[in-house]
């Protein structure tokens, strides 16, 4: 599952881990991701003009290739 | 370490790596030193999840055989001492190594990439103060890895870079190759560096390259640096920063 690639990398990057969760929706062959973190993390898996996140949207893209399918990660503010 | 001697445990795929690494680190002879193998590891049912080969190194025991004269027995004692202060460095090194390595193959798991990965240290860690960890990863068609651009090559790379950060409290450069990729790119960079100044020279007109990470810029400016008859510079936004070649007036 490619959600547990976003999740390891989440998980590893924030300061809280209690926050931090993957949502997974199936639209046909595209998996769309949904990452939520603590707000004082949003910088941390986004980074500097997003380059975390594009960071993980590429080996997102190499993941879900391997099975055959497309994904796209978007990280949604708290609530 | 009132004998004189000093240990260093290594972990590497097999033995003979470990050692090696070992050597590479400690920057001495395989003579200089005691290898007691701990574990001979193992290969795994799918070369992951194999266990990896521990051995130690006892080294120090250099002074008593190689003294000629007294400025040789002076200079290795010197040695000595600056390797007695790093061994307590010497463990966290190796945790970096450690960690730099489990989180590559986390995330290549993760990725469902299939590879062999090691870690060694590309400079002597006792020379350099911050040593940067090199971590190989080997396998099948791995071209998958890099991407167009090396694009995936380089998020896998930044993205290790800050979880091993992260996990060790500390800034720990890690520089990762597949296949002996950044090797060749390198080779081709500075081939491609030498023809396009040639044509700079020959057309009497600037010449833009492709779009480049900054590594490898900087690879293009170092080759071409003392060059008599052009310069270089970069021109745009990352990610499309490219190098022009000019040619001297």
């Amino acid at each position: 599952m490619v959600k547990e690639l976003i999740e390891y990398i989440a998980l590893a990057l924030v300061d809280d881990p209690s926050q931090v969760v993957v949502s997974q929706h199936q639209m046909g062959g595209r998996t769309r991701l949904e990452l939520r973190v603590a707000r004082e993390d949003m910088g941390r898996v986004i980074g500097k003009n997003g380059r975390v996140a594009n960071a993980m949207r590429v080996l997102l893209r190499v993941a879900a290739a391997r099975e055959r399918k497309q994904a796209t990660l978007d990280v949604v503010e708290p609530r | 370490m009132e004998d004189g001697k000093t240990m260093l445990e290594v972990i590497g795929p097999t033995v003979e790596d470990a050692i090696e690494m070992g050597l590479d680190q400690l920057g001495l002879p395989r003579e200089a030193v005691e290898v007691e193998v701990l574990d001979p590891g193992s290969k795994g049912v799918f070369g992951l999840g194999g266990r990896q080969a521990r051995v130690r190194l006892t080294f120090g025991m250099i002074k008593k055989e190689a003294v000629s004269d007294t400025g040789t027995v002076q200079k290795i004692e010197t040695e000595q001492e600056s390797l007695s202060l790093d061994t307590l460095t010497a463990e966290e090194n190796q945790r970096s190594l450690q960690v730099a390595s489990m989180v590559v193959r986390d995330l290549l798991e993760r990725m469902h990439v299939r590879a062999k990965v090691s870690a060694r240290y590309l400079q002597v860690p006792d020379e350099v103060e911050q040593p940067t960890v090199l971590i190989e990863i080997q396998g099948n068609d791995l071209s998958i890895l890099i991407g167009r651009r090396s694009e995936t090559l380089n998020a896998l790379q930044y993205l290790t870079n800050l979880i091993v950060g992260k996990e060790l409290s500390r800034w720990v450069p890690v520089l990762i190759d597949v296949q002996g990729y950044r090797a060749r790119r390198e080779r081709q960079l500075r081939i491609l560096a030498r023809r396009m100044a040639e044509q700079a020279i020959h057309t009497g007109r600037r010449q833009v390259l492709e779009p480049m990470p900054p590594d490898e810029r900087r690879l293009i400016h170092l080759e071409l640096r003392d060059h008599p008859h052009v310069t270089t510079e970069s021109i745009g936004e990352d990610p499309n920063r490219k190098v022009t070649i000019v040619p001297k007036k």
